[in-house]
C-alpha cells in the first residue's frame, strides 16, 4: 500500500534564528550553533519579526535578545504570541537581565525558555537544542497521525464503494437469473434518485438519506433468489398456485435482508428491507403482501413500485415485449398495472420526460 | 593565538580562558570581536551621553557596553559597567557618571591591549 498518497511528507525545520543588535554576541552563538543548524542573523526585533512572519515553516528556534532599538524583544514577542507563532516556533529570550518582572512577562509571552547572557555553551546549545527536537519530535507524530487518518478515512471510502458494488453485484445477479439485463436494478436505482432529486418527494430528506434509498432500491427484487426458476423465467401466464409462491418474493426479500447481520448496521438497511417487502403494495390496498393502503406505503416504496412498473412496461421481459412509450404512460394512467397515488403520479409526469432519456441510450 | 597574547589581555583584565570557552575554542572569532569591540561606538555614546546629562540615553549604551564586555570576559570591566547599569536604574545619574573616571581607565588599557595584539 503506498504510504505518502496525497500527504506532503513532514520536513523538519533547520534553521535558527539569532535577533540581537549586538554583533559580538550575535557572533557567539553563530559559532555555537553553526554545527548544529543552517544559522539566520537579524540585527533588531523588526527585521527578526519579519523574517519569521515570511516563513514560520522555516524556523526550528529563535533566539531573541531584549533590548534592542527600532523594537526591543518583549515587543517582537508580543507580535510573535499575536500571530499564534509562539507555539509553532520555540522563542529563547537571551537576556543579561534577571528581573522578576521580565521574566514574568516572557513567559506570559509564550517564551519557552529565559537564558542569561553572557552564554555559557553548553548550557545554551543543551537548553535550545532538547526543545528542539522535543517540537521536531511533536510535529512528526502529529502529521503521521494526520497521514494515518487519512489512509483510514479512503480505507473507509473503499469499504462503502465494495459494499455498494456487492450489493449491485448480488441484485445484478438475480436479475440475470429472471432473463432480464441487469441494466433494470441500475435504472430503478437511477429513477428514484431522480425522482428524490428532482420532485417535491425528496423534500426533508438529507443527501445521504437519498443515496440510501437509492442504495436500497437496487435491492428490491433480492427475494426472486428464492423462487424456483420455472416459475421466475415462465413465459406464459402464471397460474394463481404459481402466482402465490411469486408473490413471495416480497417477504422472502425482506427477511434475507434481515439475515445479513452488516446489512444491519448500514443506514440503507431500513429502506432495503422496507422496498423489499412493500415494492407490490398499491395506493387503493390491492397490491401484496400485506395489502397496505394510502400513506399506509413509505414514500420510498411508492416510488419504487412506480418505476418497477414504468421499466418493466418500458422493457422487453420473457412474459411480454417493450410498450411504446405512449402506451407505457397510458397504462401507469390507467391503473393497469394496479393504482398509484395520484401525487406521485403527478410528480412521476412532471419528470417523464427527463426519465425516458435513460432508455434512448440504448 | 600566541601566548604573549593572552598575557597582554589578562594583564589588561580579559579573563582570556573563560572567553575562549564562549567562542568555542574558536580563537580567531575571539580576536575578531575583540577588534570589533574597540571599533564600537557605544563607548563615546556613553561619555557623550553623561556630558548631555541624558540618563535614558546613558542606560542604553552603558547596558549595551555591559553585556559586551561580558561576552568577552572583561570581567572587571563587566562588574563597572554592571554597577553604572544599576545606579542609572536606580534613579541615580549623578553617581552613575561618577563612576567615569574609573570605567574609563579600565577600558583605555584592554583598549591599548587590543590595539597591542592586533598590530
Amino acid at each position: 500500500m503506498e504510504q505518502t498518497i496525497g500527504n506532503v511528507p513532514y520536513v523538519a525545520p533547520q534553521t535558527l534564528l539569532i535577533v540581537d543588535d549586538d554583533a559580538i554576541n550575535r557572533g557567539i552563538l553563530d559559532n555555537i550553533f553553526s554545527a548544529y543548524y543552517k544559522v539566520e542573523e537579524a540585527e533588531d526585533g523588526r527585521v527578526g519579526l519579519e523574517k519569521i512572519t515570511a516563513a514560520p515553516e522555516n524556523y526550528c528556534a529563535v533566539l531573541l535578545d531584549v533590548m534592542m532599538p527600532e523594537m526591543d524583544g518583549l515587543e517582537t514577542l508580543q507580535h510573535l504570541k499575536g500571530l499564534g507563532l509562539v507555539d509553532e516556533v520555540p522563542v529563547f529570550l537571551i537576556t543579561a537581565e534577571s528581573r522578576d518582572a521580565l521574566m514574568r512577562e516572557a513567559y506570559n509571552l509564550g517564551v519557552m525558555d529565559v537564558i542569561s547572557k553572557p552564554v555559557v555553551p553548553y548550557i545554551v546549545t543543551r537548553r535550545v537544542n532538547s526543545v528542539v527536537e522535543l517540537f521536531r519530535a511533536r510535529k512528526s507524530l502529529s502529521s503521521q497521525v494526520m497521514k494515518q487518518q487519512a489512509e483510514l478515512l479512503r480505507q473507509a471510502e473503499r469499504i462503502i464503494l465494495l459494499n455498494q458494488g456487492m450489493i449491485e453485484a448480488l441484485s445484478t445477479a438475480i436479475e440475470f437469473r429472471s432473463e432480464e439485463s441487469g441494466d433494470h436494478v441500475r435504472r430503478i436505482h437511477d429513477i428514484t434518485q431522480y425522482m428524490l432529486e428532482h420532485t417535491v418527494w425528496g423534500e426533508g430528506l438529507t443527501r445521504e438519506s437519498t443515496e440510501q434509498i437509492a442504495l436500497a432500491s437496487i435491492m428490491h427484487d433480492v427475494g426472486k433468489i428464492a423462487i424456483p426458476d420455472a416459475i421466475l423465467n415462465k413465459p406464459g401466464r402464471l397460474t394463481p398456485k404459481e402466482f402465490e409462491i411469486m408473490k413471495t418474493h416480497t417477504t422472502e426479500g425482506a427477511r434475507l435482508l434481515g439475515r445479513i447481520p452488516q446489512l444491519r448496521e448500514n443506514g440503507a438497511y431500513y429502506y432495503a428491507c422496507d422496498i423489499a417487502r412493500h415494492h407490490h403494495e398499491r395506493w387503493d390496498g390491492g397490491g401484496y403482501p400485506d395489502g397496505l393502503k394510502g400513506d399506509e406505503i413509505s414514500p420510498w416504496a411508492q416510488i419504487v413500485s412506480l418505476a418497477d412498473v414504468y421499466d418493466a412496461l418500458s422493457c422487453k421481459r420473457v412474459y411480454k415485449d417493450a410498450f411504446p412509450r405512449a402506451q407505457v404512460l397510458e397504462m401507469i394512467r390507467g391503473g393497469a398495472c394496479g393504482v398509484f397515488n395520484p401525487k406521485l403520479l403527478d410528480a412521476f409526469f412532471s419528470v417523464e420526460e427527463s426519465l425516458a432519456g435513460l432508455y434512448q441510450s440504448e | 593565538m600566541e601566548a604573549w597574547k593572552k598575557e597582554q589581555l589578562t594583564a589588561a583584565g580579559v579573563d582570556v580562558h573563560g572567553a575562549l570557552e564562549r567562542f568555542m575554542g574558536n580563537e580567531a572569532l575571539l580576536e575578531r570581536m575583540l577588534q570589533r569591540f574597540t571599533g564600537d561606538a557605544n563607548y563615546a555614546q556613553l561619555l557623550a551621553a553623561a556630558d548631555k546629562r541624558d540618563a535614558e540615553e546613558a542606560l542604553r549604551a552603558a547596558h549595551t557596553l555591559k553585556g559586551m564586555t561580558g561576552n568577552l570576559s572583561m570581567t572587571a570591566l563587566c562588574s563597572l559597567f554592571t554597577r553604572q547599569v544599576e545606579l542609572l536604574r536606580a534613579g541615580d545619574p549623578d553617581g552613575a557618571y561618577a563612576m567615569l573616571p574609573e570605567i574609563t581607565l579600565a577600558y583605555e588599557r584592554i583598549v591599548g591591549a587590543i590595539g597591542a595584539i592586533g598590530r
